[in-house]
């Protein structure tokens, strides 16, 4: 009724008059337009669009204020707005990526920081006791042991290059924890992925295989947006991840190792393990470094068995191929389910 | 009141407080108390959210307080507010509310 | 005499209004659970409501609490919260009959008992929005011996009578018809809301028309119009004066048992007495006119 500006939400599928009006105040404030985003709140009063912040899935982005109204009360109410909007979508645990220097405003919000590539990208958590609660439940199934070793794999399909690394890591250490990573956005879903490595590992001794989790971020979720130089992006998106791995969960549990494939022919995973090796290894951080191992891949007929190389065989529909390059679990559900999927 | 969801009240606006619920994972009660004014009113906050809590009846769960400088009345009623979002309660039992 | 001429509208769902809203000194405070407050908060400002009822601060100044319509999920649970938390005056939205104001009064008696307040101390307020309402102000201004005002309000009447608010010719029957039911019941007479903060001068005209007719007070919905409002409703010197002599007058006539109060002459009836009287409380709460 009084000074209270009315905020409401946009489908920007739906609404593309808005849509416009969106990307026009993001261009204002330096942002780019994230085509992800399932829905925006906003603010526009009398007709003119002067806030507008997005969800896409739990993660808050694409936050933006015109220049003339940026005072405290907008920026809180837009947030609280977007909270509660979450909330109803049903996702209480919210994250976001923001530029290091509005660390301080989000913390006023209610978020918490997690990780930071110094004056690039900061990721913050709308909970203080998130990764922590993560942590705490991570230690409960710590070993000892003076060389822990750890996995993160996407898996996307479980191969015989993923088991020889498995059972390679394992031989090595005194104990392996093998992360299979949550994200949806691959061919073959995190519900059969995470099977088939379950199958796979069976029998490799020493082994404790987690689920994926929030903190392990990936390309899919990234934002884009704020690196105006793009060729930082991929690099901002690893090192946060790697961040988060090297100051929360190795501490956790105790991890000493990180045990990679190497990596032949792809230069965007040659240049991850590269960072890679930048981020557990040599960087300043007050957690203890991990030494990065890389295990040569495995070749089969000459060929280095890779999951991406599994999954151009399937869309050329060579399950013959396929057949000398996995285990046999992973061949059948690959047949089962997956046979007719076109792979992009 | 048993919280059976997540759920969300209040605002981050100065005066206010945000408060969230979720279920507990291992039956404890989880309080986490955040404020502008920790160091002179965090004890009084926290005492404040513990003893509605008690009148709720709550004895598990975790309650996250974002609180913009609320006065014990707003403190009350915001988690009042979260705890019955939580609890999926829709009957108001004054007794226990004032 | 019970001064009523700002009665303060703050949403309800607002909890920096709702804590620091006593510094303004109106006449009274209403706090809004209903158009205020949209539909997700409005449990939220029911306890935020609730609960402000009980500061301290609240005890002194008139508190009012505006319910929604009882035919909505909402406005049973805001009475409980009204009349358990404290509150001096409900406001009805939307009272179109008398019957409207009975069925609040029956469960605002069964409220008083079940939470232990003393029976009749909750009264009530008829908010008139329609051309029914309009029509019926009579039999609702009488409708309860709880009644203690009946207020216009503009925007949903103006959208009932199919036009617009403007420069107040829309709202001429309305408020004239609100004003004689309430004088006829003996009860207050309250306009609407000037809902331009920012145009002080055309607040300003609306207050000296209103004053005129005769309305006891106004529902404003910015702090600032509060003093605006008590300067044009307070007496200027000379009407102190003349109502001191009057006062006077009437006092000496009791004190020496006469029936008939004489001034300068004249006969001053009662009417003219209960008026110098308004004229000294008014001065009172806020001096004379600057």
């Amino acid at each position: 009724m009084q000074d209270d500006f009315d905020f409401f939400s946009v489908d920007p599928l739906v609404d593309t008059g808005l849509q416009g009006e969106i990307r026009a105040l993001l261009a204002k404030c330096g942002l780019d337009y994230e085509e992800g985003i399932d829905v925006f709140v906003v603010c526009r009063p009398k007709g003119r669009l002067i806030a507008c912040v997005g969800l896409e899935g739990n993660i808050v982005k694409c936050a933006a204020i015109e220049p003339d109204w940026r005072g405290e009360s907008l920026s809180l109410k837009l947030l609280g707005e977007v909270v509660h909007l979450a909330v109803e979508r049903g996702h209480s645990h919210l994250f976001l990526y923001t530029a290091p220097d509005n660390v301080e405003f989000f913390r006023g919000c209610g978020f918490y920081p997690l990780a930071e590539v110094p004056g690039y990208v900061s990721l913050m958590e709308n909970t203080p006791v998130g990764i922590r609660s993560y942590c705490n439940r991570l230690k409960l199934l710590r070993k000892e042991g003076a060389t822990i070793g750890a996995i993160v794999m996407n898996a996307n399909p479980f191969t015989l290059g993923h088991h020889y690394l498995v059972t390679q890591a394992a031989a090595a250490c005194d104990w392996l924890h093998v992360f299979v990573v949550g994200e949806d956005a691959s061919l073959i879903s995190y519900r059969d992925r995470y099977a088939l490595v379950e199958q796979g590992i069976r029998g490799i001794e020493k082994v404790t295989l987690h689920p994926g989790s929030q903190y392990m971020v990936s390309r899919a979720t990234f934002p884009a947006y704020f690196f105006k130089e793009k060729g930082m992006v991929g690099q901002c998106c690893t090192a946060i991840d790697l961040l988060l791995f090297r100051t929360y969960i190795a501490p956790a549990l105790g991890v000493t190792h990180r045990y990679v494939g190497t990596e032949p022919f792809c230069p965007t995973t040659r240049k991850y393990n590269l960072d890679m090796a930048h981020w557990l290894q040599e960087a300043e951080s007050t957690a203890p470094a991990i030494r990065v191992v890389e295990i040569p891949r495995i070749t089969v007929q000459g060929t280095p068995v890779s999951a991406s190389e599994v999954r151009r065989l399937l869309h050329a529909r060579d399950f013959d191929k396929i057949e000398t390059l996995v285990p046999g679990a992973t061949l059948d559900l690959l047949y089962d389910k997956y046979r007719m999927v076109s792979v992009a | 009141m048993q919280i059976v969801k997540e759920a969300l009240a209040g605002t981050l606006e100065s005066s206010d407080l945000m408060v969230k619920v979720a279920p507990s994972s291992d039956g404890t009660l989880d309080v986490v108390i955040n404020s502008e004014v920790m160091r002179q009113f965090g004890a009084q906050i926290e005492k404040v959210v513990r003893e509605t809590l008690v009148r709720l009846g709550v004895v598990e769960g975790l309650v996250v307080v974002e609180d913009k400088g609320a006065l014990d009345c707003a403190i009350r009623a915001r988690l009042q507010t979260a705890v019955m979002r939580g609890a999926d309660c829709r009957d108001l039992d004054w007794s226990i509310l004032s | 005499m019970t001064l009523r001429r700002s009665m303060l509208f703050l949403p309800g769902s607002n909890a920096a209004m709702l804590s620091t809203a006593f510094v303004y000194k109106p006449d009274s405070i209403m706090f809004d659970l209903e158009d205020a407050v949209s539909l997700r908060e409005k449990d939220a400002a029911r306890l935020l409501v609730f609960h402000a009822l009980g500061l301290p601060v609240y005890k002194d100044i008139e508190t009012v609490v505006r319910i929604n319509p009882l035919s909505t999920p909402f406005g049973l649970k805001d009475l409980e919260a009204a009349v358990r938390g404290g509150a001096d005056i409900i406001r009805l939205p939307k009272t179109d009959s008398p019957e409207d104001v009975h069925q609040l009064e029956t469960e605002v008696e069964r409220i008083e008992v079940q939470c232990g307040r003393p029976q009749g101390s909750t009264k009530l307020m008829a908010a008139i929005e329609s051309a029914s309402g309009v029509i019926n102000a009579l039999a609702i201004a009488t409708s309860s011996p709880r009644m203690i005002g009946i207020a216009l309000a503009g925007f949903d009447y103006v959208m009932d009578m199919q036009t617009e608010r403007g420069d107040g010719t829309e709202l001429f029957y309305a408020r004239c018809a609100v004003l004689h039911a309430a004088r006829a019941a003996g009860i207050d007479a309250f306009d609407v809301v000037f809902s331009d903060v920012n145009d002080e001068a055309g607040f300003l005209k609306e207050v000296e028309l209103i004053k005129r007719l005769g309305f006891n007070g106004k529902s404003l919905i910015n702090p600032r119009q509060i003093e605006l409002l008590h300067n044009a409703y307070a007496p200027t010197e000379e009407e102190v004066d003349y109502a001191r002599r009057v006062v006077a007058a009437a006092r000496a006539a009791e004190q020496q048992g006469l029936g008939v109060i004489a001034l300068n002459g004249k006969m001053i009836d009662a009417p003219i007495v209960n008026h110098a009287r308004r004229v000294l409380d008014r001065a009172q709460a806020s001096g004379t006119r600057k």
